[in-house]
């Protein structure tokens, strides 16, 4: 249902800014995509002013009586409980955030970087050199995703960086393999067959028709990534695989110690675990309205 | 349709072979000296000498290769650092609980995902759908560490109703023969042992399940939706097909194929999300000894279980590629 | 022009059909349309796709839909076989009789029953209309027996029956095939061959050879006519190719925006086109006999923008003919001579259309208004949105605009950055 004809030149002339306000606007008139922005701010804005908000030290030690029983609750003084080392667990939940947000953001980009550049020059080559990397991509995914990570933690040992990489490498070949195949799709498109023909080149038609067009799918990718490498992370401190330092307050690093725990002290598995659900669910909702927005075909 | 299914097979072999370079690296690229990193505080002068002389460490690299690629195509996966026993045969004892529990996860997933997944579609927009869409964004946003201490919590410690940890109760004295739980009780010809190890295996499989369930639902309501608007479906529906018809031979029978591509990428996440699973109910299986292995700096027996993760999804992966070409005519008469 | 009484007596029981001789005449017209409207609720608001249009069509019967993509013919026969798009779609008034049955009031039952077997539809791509992943055999035979208590055997024997009628060759083989493994008309022929394989009384045709090569259009036309008129099928083609109606049907409504702007018979549609929009039509198809220097007039503009309900007659935007009542009055469809008594089906069908100010015959030759002096009317203030879409109204365009309106001068630089424009289409 167009409205005018007489618009079309000009409106075509504004069509990339457009297309993003566009998205923009489709994007905050989506309440799931609102709810995942909302819950995503207030886990950066608690992991930025983690020292502002928590009440205690996440090192700081209390006692509780009588010493011999289980650790305390929530009460009034310490508003998550006490976990088994008579840490202050809200203050070690907030600073939790901390390192997962910023473990999971360098280890999306390191993993987008990596699969990035893997992908586009897979992707624009085409050919022998396409054939070779999409080899080694099909290597890496063959390998079960935490798996991979677990073997790159136990080959590097324990560390942040070393879970970043091993993250960064679960993620890379998937958005290797996405950017590569969008733009083989867009290489074969009509509009990147006409400004072929129009006598557009090599990098030019890469970089201003073909990078910004696979775009979109990529930063949907990322977003979505980003749930999952919290979990990842996560799941690596589970099993014992996280930052070297045990006291270190790290959401699934607080959860091995209460396995144990689990007959007396239920609030040590409830508010790590609700965290990570929590931030997890905001990237999902997050990528999958920029999915729905960036995509308007995908509309329903 | 044999040239399909022999083109796939070719297909895999440069990836297994690219595998066993990775693997292969993981043990003779260990930073420092190899022989020091693997045997960690077992390090004896002989015992180093040792590793130094099976592994070739003296020899180039491509001798060493050459040489642990040999003993793999022998089945020769190493032996365990820590108490020298093969790795094979480790393997093959646990195995099938790892089987048993992915099994059943798929299971559930499976089983309630496409129903779920078909109910969110017929009633799109809806309340029901709504629900839907809620399940599978949990199910994806939940770790299967947290979700499993959760049902720990609620269902053996609190209600009582289910065991918290085990694949059996160990009190129980029984022989294992093919070391799936459920088979061995009921070739012991005990029902009610078969039933204990039905309870134990319900909790870890639903935390096990609940991502493939997450991801299953989604595609199916997708499928759905999307044949759903195929053409084909209104020529259908003009024909006076009755609506039960429509759904099970038009719509089904098309939504199958994306579906059954996503079941079989789920093998992947599953093997890997069983390692957890394993820790957090103490299922003794591969997940478990890797992650135990993981803790001992037991190299041998990590390196060994990434190989054997990654040839089983890539069978799975396999076998799911040609039931797919098999549901697919356009490919079943190429 | 003045319409006399707009719903008249039905003319007795309707002349009979030239070339249809068997059957039983039935009471009254095998369908009747009255006042049918539909709506599309989507989340940019209500579509009105059709609005409020009336037709009949006799048994045996052909009638083109004319008019452009979006204009509503394919919506207007979905709400026939009441297979609109759920929930998006519904029907929000007017009446649907077919062989005496209200079809809106139907049961989804009853409806199922009659749909394959009194009413047939054939689609626009034979590519995606056939079930990818079924055989030919399967689809066929459950068309057959979803209607008939016969055997699978039966139904069979009948599959082979029909392809063959419908010039495939080696039916019995062909039977067991994919549809991907048949050319894009010979899907359209198995298409037809399980249309008409319950003999049914209506055949609606979608845009049935659109998607096909060109020289494979006339020979699945030629089948589709052919058959049709062996077997006393009533036809609805829907169409944009007023080309492909010319040879296929005894009468043509041409529909715009959802309403039907010129009915007659085919005949008399060519010869005396007399909706504006009909001599744009006809004016922006290039013709083998057309005059060397003639040339192609296109219609200017776009069809409106359905999510608004319709003031005034819905062409006036892209009419050079308007006058300026047709900004606020929708015009009824009424006979081209006044006071003619109304034929709804036939040969006689009376040629009615919905306009204020209808070209001259010669006019109509030319695609243009010829009038001395005659300048369409410009729109009324309540529509500056309509004007700033047909006019580049961007202050790069020019410094300031003033329209003349009922209240006196009007000028765009007042409001900075021109005039509201409308929305801007998201399907781009």
């Amino acid at each position: 249902m167009t409205t005018a004809a007489a618009t079309v030149p000009r409106a075509e002339a504004r069509v990339s800014s457009g297309l993003w306000r566009d998205a923009l606007r489709r994007l905050l008139r989506n309440r799931p995509a609102l709810l995942g922005l909302f819950l995503i701010g207030v886990f950066v804005t608690v992991a930025v002013l983690a020292p502002v908000i928590a009440p205690a030290d996440p090192l700081a030690r209390f006692t509780w009586n009588p010493p011999s029983g289980p650790p305390p609750g929530p009460a009034a003084n310490h508003l998550f409980g006490l976990d088994r080392q008579g840490h202050d667990e809200f203050s070690r939940v907030i600073f939790g955030a901390r390192i997962s947000l910023f473990v999971g953001v360098i280890s999306v980009i390191m993993g987008l970087a990596m699969g990035g550049v893997v992908g586009a020059i897979a992707g624009a080559a085409g050919g022998r050199i396409d054939n070779v990397l999409m080899r080694v991509v099909d290597v890496l995914l063959a390998v079960p995703g935490i798996l991979l990570a677990i073997g790159i933690v136990a080959w590097l040992d324990r560390g942040l960086v070393q879970i970043m990489l091993a993250v960064a490498a679960t993620n890379a070949p998937i958005f290797a393999r996405l950017l590569r195949g969008s733009l083989l799709a867009i290489r074969e498109s009509d509009y990147v067959l006409a400004a072929r023909a129009l006598g557009a080149s090599g990098p030019r038609l890469l970089f201003r028709h073909m990078i910004p067009n696979a775009l979109t799918p990529m930063i949907v990718a990322a977003t979505l990534a980003l749930a999952t490498a919290i979990i990842d992370v996560a799941g690596l401190g589970f099993l014992g695989l996280g930052p070297p330092d045990p006291r270190t307050a790290e959401w699934g690093t607080m959860l091995t110690d209460s396995t144990v725990a689990l007959r007396s002290a239920p609030h040590l598995i409830f508010f790590p675990g609700v965290a990570i659900i929590i931030s997890a669910i905001g990237f999902n909702l997050l990528g999958d309205g920029l999915r729905e927005s960036l995509d308007p075909r995908l509309k329903r | 349709m044999l040239k399909y299914i022999v083109r796939r097979v070719l297909a895999a072999i440069p990836v297994l072979f690219g595998l066993s370079i990775i693997v292969f690296s993981f043990i003779h690229l260990l930073p420092g000296d190899p022989a020091v990193a693997l045997l960690g505080q077992h390090a004896t002068p002989d015992r180093v000498a040792k590793i130094r002389e099976d592994l070739g460490l003296d020899h180039p690299l491509y001798v060493q290769y050459l040489a642990y690629l040999g003993k793999l195509l022998q089945g020769d996966l190493g032996k365990s650092v820590i108490n020298n026993r093969p790795v094979v045969g480790e393997f093959a004892v646990r195995f099938p609980g790892t089987v048993e529990l992915t099994i059943a996860a798929l299971v559930f997933a499976v089983g309630l995902g496409i129903p779920l997944g078909r109910l969110g579609a017929r009633h799109v927009q809806g309340f029901r759908d709504g629900l839907v869409t809620v399940i599978s964004l949990v199910g994806i946003s939940i770790p299967i560490f947290v979700l499993g201490l959760t049902l720990q919590f609620f269902l053996s410690v609190q209600l009582k109703w289910l065991p918290t940890s085990g694949r059996i109760d160990p009190r129980l004295d029984f022989e294992a023969v093919t070391n799936f739980m459920l088979v061995d009780t009921l070739l012991a010809g005990r029902w009610d042992w078969f039933v204990d190890a039905v309870k134990h295996l319900i909790l870890p499989a639903i935390a096990l399940g609940s991502i493939p369930l997450a991801i299953i639902t989604r595609i199916t309501r997708a499928a759905v939706l999307d044949v759903t608007n195929e053409d084909y479906v209104r020529t259908a529906r003009a024909k006076g097909l009755n609506e039960h018809r429509v759904d099970d031979r038009h719509i089904m029978r098309n939504a199958w194929l994306p579906v059954t591509t996503v079941i079989g990428l789920q093998v992947g996440g599953l093997l890997a999300g069983a390692v957890i699973t394993e820790s957090v109910f103490s299922w003794n299986g591969v997940g478990k000894y890797v992650v135990e292995a993981i803790k001992d700096h037991d190299y041998f027996v990590v390196q060994s279980m990434i190989l054997i993760f990654a040839f089983i999804f890539l069978v799975v992966n396999l076998v799911v590629d040609v039931g797919y070409a098999f549901l697919n005519p356009r490919i079943r008469y190429s | 022009m003045t319409a006399p009484a707009m719903r008249p007596e039905r003319a007795g029981r309707t002349a009979p059909m030239a070339r249809r001789t068997h059957g039983i005449a039935p009471a009254g017209p095998l369908l009747k349309v009255e006042d049918l409207v539909v709506r599309f609720s989507t989340h940019e608001g209500t579509v009105h796709a059709v609005n409020g249009i009336s037709f009949e069509l006799e048994s045996g019967e052909t009638l083109g839909l004319v008019g452009e993509s979006g204009c509503g013919k394919s919506v207007t026969n979905l709400a026939i076989m009441r297979l609109l798009p759920k929930p998006a779609g519904r029907i929000a008034g007017g009446r649907v009789e077919f062989d005496g049955l209200d079809l809106v009031r139907l049961s989804e039952n009853e409806m199922r029953d009659l749909r394959g077997k009194e009413v047939a539809m054939i689609f626009q791509d034979p590519m995606t209309s056939l079930n990818p992943v079924l055989t030919i055999e399967e689809q066929m035979v459950e068309t057959i027996r979803a209607h008939r208590k016969v055997t699978r055997a039966e139904a069979r024997a009948r599959s082979i029956e029909l392809l063959g009628m419908v010039g495939i060759p080696k039916p019995e083989t062909r039977l067991r095939s994919h549809p991907h493994q048949f050319s894009g008309g010979m899907r359209q022929r198995v298409m037809i061959a399980m249309a008409l394989s319950l003999e049914p009384k209506l055949m609606i045709a979608d845009e049935p050879t659109t998607a096909l090569d060109v020289t494979i259009q006339a020979q699945v036309l030629e089948l589709l006519r052919d058959l049709t008129d062996r077997l006393g099928t009533a036809v609805i083609l829907i169409t944009h190719d007023l080309g492909v109606v010319a040879g296929m049907t005894q009468r043509i409504n041409v529909m715009y925006a959802g309403f039907i702007v010129e009915t007659a018979t085919t005949a008399d549609l060519f010869a005396q086109p007399s909706h504006p929009y009909t001599v744009g039509l006809l004016h922006s198809i290039p013709r083998l006999d057309a005059e060397r220097h003639e040339p192609l007039i296109p219609i200017e503009g776009a069809p409106p923008d359905q999510r608004r309900s319709p003031t005034g007659c819905p062409f006036a935007p892209r009419c050079a003919w308007r006058l300026p009542v047709c900004w606020t009055d929708n015009p009824p469809l009424s006979p081209i001579v006044a006071g003619t008594r109304v034929v709804l089906t036939g040969p006689d069908t009376t040629h009615r259309i919905a306009c204020h100010n209808p070209p001259t015959p010669e006019e109509a030759t030319a695609g243009m208004p010829l009038r001395p002096g005659f300048i369409a009317a410009p729109p009324p203030g309540v529509v500056v949105d309509e004007l700033a879409a047909t006019l580049d109204l961007s202050p790069a365009a020019a410094e300031e605009v003033v329209i003349m309106t009922d209240e006196g001068p009007v000028s765009t630089a007042a409001s900075a950055g021109g005039l509201p424009l409308p929305p801007e289409d998201d399907q781009r």
